[in-house]
């Protein structure tokens, strides 16, 4: 009964907390930010852009025209290119999901270049128009194109016009030689690279790249609320010595109560805050998936998920233990954080070691690290996200990380119990794990 | 059936080879308030933290309401420790249900005894504010009320008027009082001995860890007699001390207790005085505990 109010009061403190509170809102957004943001950025915010040509060369601008045509300009093109002879910028598959582009021809007889591009530039000032594209009349032979805007870096806009005018320009000099364009694009067909990831049950296309940074982001997650309870822990146990409120505490209940009591307590606050975002990230997957990257889709499995709680708690009942001793024993804040940075360094270790294990997530330093208990949580997970090693392993790793807690919560219970009562100065290491001995 | 509250026998604990509390024994009867008095660092809330079991003693046993301390006996005992401090997040009335249900009472006790002692302490109004805006003496009234609130039969307090003002005092005192006329037992920690002696039923002084007296308050203060004399007076007293007649005296600018080696000798004080200083009051009076506790420790010589 004592215990329950214990974990109660530990529960709501933290639940009512603001702070936990905002990130339990925010980090979800961030989060959701980070998977609707590129494919949201590309598809807004570009509109129409109107872009004049003086088209020296005479034949460019008519397949420009047919390009603009189309409702997904870009893209039709790209789709056409693709088995078009544009090795080089194929891949580049987002431009005509970016903006319309509407070009417009300028009449050249009768006026000066010179006059042509003032005036033109004088309409990108005013905004009249969004860019002034100069063709040359030698383009066969220069191979160059002068591009006028207020946004040059705008890349989807510069390759895709790059792009296009290329493909007309190789074209056109094809023709012109009698070789028939058809012949030269089946001989230099870009191949098509596709990544597709091995997984338990069946396979998945995936981008390599999507992978590596969604599980560099999860650990980063799990890194940023482990040291965050972690903090929070030691503050309070810190508080409750410093106030002597533990001497309350003491007088109605034993100090493994409060201790565990604690633990537990702050433990599913904890819980309750991924739960939250499982679920909606769930319903975001669920709901908007069509929205998202695909990489991203097959990333955020349900499996991933449950592991992700899995090695939360295991990764968070170790910190814990570790933050609350160091808040028992030490008396202000400052030798808090000299206790705390030791075991912050233990957190670190694992987040840079994560980046070589999604690299290469079976050199046996990765796999021998993933089953150093205070890194389980961290690189274990990792490497279930990037290559999911045997079953065997994963379970191994999770009993070895629960009986590394148990002695852990032992040993805490007992530095806790002596600690929380020691006022004055600093104890040395020494003395701390004298404190383990005490009857 | 046992009558004892509390039994101390021969408590002793040391501190980085610093003797704290030397010898240290005592019994507290129930029904009855105890002083425990001296002054700061005499070694009072060592001996209260070794009775609460918070530090273990190196020698000696003690025996609550007649047995060893057990983690079951916590429910029956109120202990207020000498430094306050309460979470300062959190709201009154949800301080009082987790300390109430560490205690083992149902919130819904908690709460409706915790409204009545908020309403007797005037703190009502601030149910459901949180900590951080109580002044100090009204976050150390929750503490007593935390303290009270689950209706122990045995109550420890450490030093609870300090940070008082006298209108608070009173106000503890009187609750005190009215603990005491349930039959709970008290044993009350102070430096304080002024308030002390207006409710005391028996007394243990201690200094520098040694107890130097333990009795009834009548019966100390009997032992004592009725010796004193206390004074209010204008003028330069500084002849006193050159009386062979007067054992002893505290002089407080305008008002002076004055001891002396024989009753018989007071119309001769009367007359010296009254012919040297302008005089507005001249009493018979008990020893006040101060008094003893200064001739006690100047004796030196532990009881």
């Amino acid at each position: 009964m004592k215990l329950i109010a214990v974990i109660k009061k530990e529960y709501r403190e933290i639940v009512k907390k603001k702070s936990f509170i905002i990130s339990t809102i925010l980090t979800p957004l961030i989060m959701a930010a980070f998977m609707f943001l590129p494919v949201m950025l590309m598809k807004m915010g570009k509109g129409e852009k109107t872009i004049q040509v003086a088209d020296y060369s005479n034949f460019i601008f008519a397949a420009l025209q047919q390009v603009e045509k189309s409702p997904h300009a870009g893209k039709n093109v790209l789709k056409k290119q693709k088995t078009d002879f544009n090795r080089d910028y194929l891949d580049h598959d987002s431009t005509g999901e970016g903006s319309k582009l509407k070009f417009k021809k300028i009449i050249t007889a009768g006026l000066s270049a010179e006059d042509i591009l003032k005036h033109s530039i004088a309409s990108i000032r005013k905004k009249e128009i969004d860019g002034f594209l100069m063709i040359p009349a030698t383009i066969k032979k220069d191979r160059k194109l002068y591009y006028y805007s207020g946004n040059i870096s705008d890349f989807d806009t510069n390759s895709f016009i790059k792009a296009a005018i290329r493909t007309v320009v190789s074209r056109q000099i094809l023709i012109e030689k009698q070789i028939d364009p058809e012949i030269v694009n089946e001989a230099t067909r870009d191949i098509d690279f596709e990544t597709i990831k091995v997984k338990k049950e069946g396979t998945a296309k995936s981008s390599a790249g999507i992978e590596y940074m969604m599980s560099l982001f999860m650990l980063a997650i799990l890194f940023s609320i482990l040291m965050g309870y972690g903090q929070l822990i030691m503050r309070g146990v810190l508080e409750e010595k410093n106030s002597r409120i533990i001497e309350i505490l003491i007088s109605s209940t034993n100090t493994q109560q409060i201790f565990y009591g604690k633990i537990i307590g702050i433990g599913l606050a904890g819980l309750t805050q991924v739960a939250i975002w499982f679920l909606f990230a769930m319903a975001l997957v669920g709901k908007f998936s069509i929205g998202l990257d695909s990489g991203i889709l097959n990333f955020l499995t349900l499996e991933i998920g449950l592991y992700f709680i899995v090695f939360f708690m295991l990764g968070f009942f170790m910190y814990a233990i570790l933050f609350s001793i160091v808040g028992a024993a030490v008396n202000t804040d400052q030798e808090a954080q000299q206790f705390a940075a030791p075991i912050s360094y233990l957190l670190i270790i694992p987040f840079i070691m994560g980046i070589m294990v999604t690299q290469s997530p079976n050199s046996s330093v990765a796999v021998v690290s993933s089953f150093i208990p205070l890194f389980t949580p961290t690189l274990m997970f990792m490497r279930i996200t990037v290559s999911p090693p045997p079953l065997l392993q994963i379970l191994s790793s999770i009993l070895l990380s629960l009986v590394f807690i148990a002695f852990l919560a032992w040993l805490g219970a007992k530095i806790f119990r002596v600690g929380i009562l020691m006022y004055g100065k600093k104890p040395s290491l020494k003395e701390i794990f004298r404190w383990i001995r005490y009857k | 059936m046992n009558q004892q509250a509390l039994a101390l026998q021969n408590l002793v604990k040391d501190f980085d080879g610093k003797r704290a509390v030397d010898r240290i024994s005592f019994t507290a009867r129930k029904g009855e308030i105890l002083g425990l008095l001296g002054p700061n660092g005499a070694g009072k809330t060592t001996t209260i933290r070794m009775i609460m079991n918070i530090i273990a003693p190196d020698q000696g046993t003690i025996e609550i309401l007649g047995r060893p301390f057990s983690n079951k006996m916590k429910d029956n005992i109120g202990y207020l420790p000498e430094e306050r401090g309460l979470y300062r997040k959190m709201k009154v009335m949800d301080v009082l249900i987790f300390l109430g249900e560490l205690k083992g009472l149902a919130a819904e006790t908690i709460r409706e005894r915790g409204r009545r002692l908020l309403k007797q302490f005037a703190l009502d109004p601030y149910e459901h504010k949180k900590i951080e805006e109580l002044s100090k003496g009204m976050a150390q009234k929750l503490q007593i009320i935390a303290t009270i609130l689950h209706q122990p039969e045995l109550l420890i307090l450490d030093e609870p008027f300090s940070g008082l003002d006298p209108l608070n005092i009173e106000l503890v005192t009187a609750i005190l009082l009215e603990k005491k006329k349930e039959g709970v037992s008290i044993i009350l920690s102070t430096h304080l001995m002024e308030y002390a002696e207006k409710i005391v039923d028996a007394v243990v002084m201690i200094s520098q860890g040694h107890k130097v007296l333990d009795g009834k308050l009548t019966e100390i203060k009997a032992q004592y007699g009725n010796k004193f004399i206390r004074i209010e007076y204008e003028g330069d007293s500084a002849f006193i001390a050159g009386l062979d007649y007067v054992r002893g005296y505290k002089d407080y600018g305008r008002a002076m207790e004055i001891e002396l080696n024989d009753l018989a000798d007071k119309n001769r004080l009367l007359k010296e005085l009254s012919s040297r200083i302008s005089l507005n009051a001249f009493q018979l009076t008990e020893p006040s505990l101060q008094h003893i506790f200064i001739r006690k420790v100047n004796e030196g010589a532990p009881a």
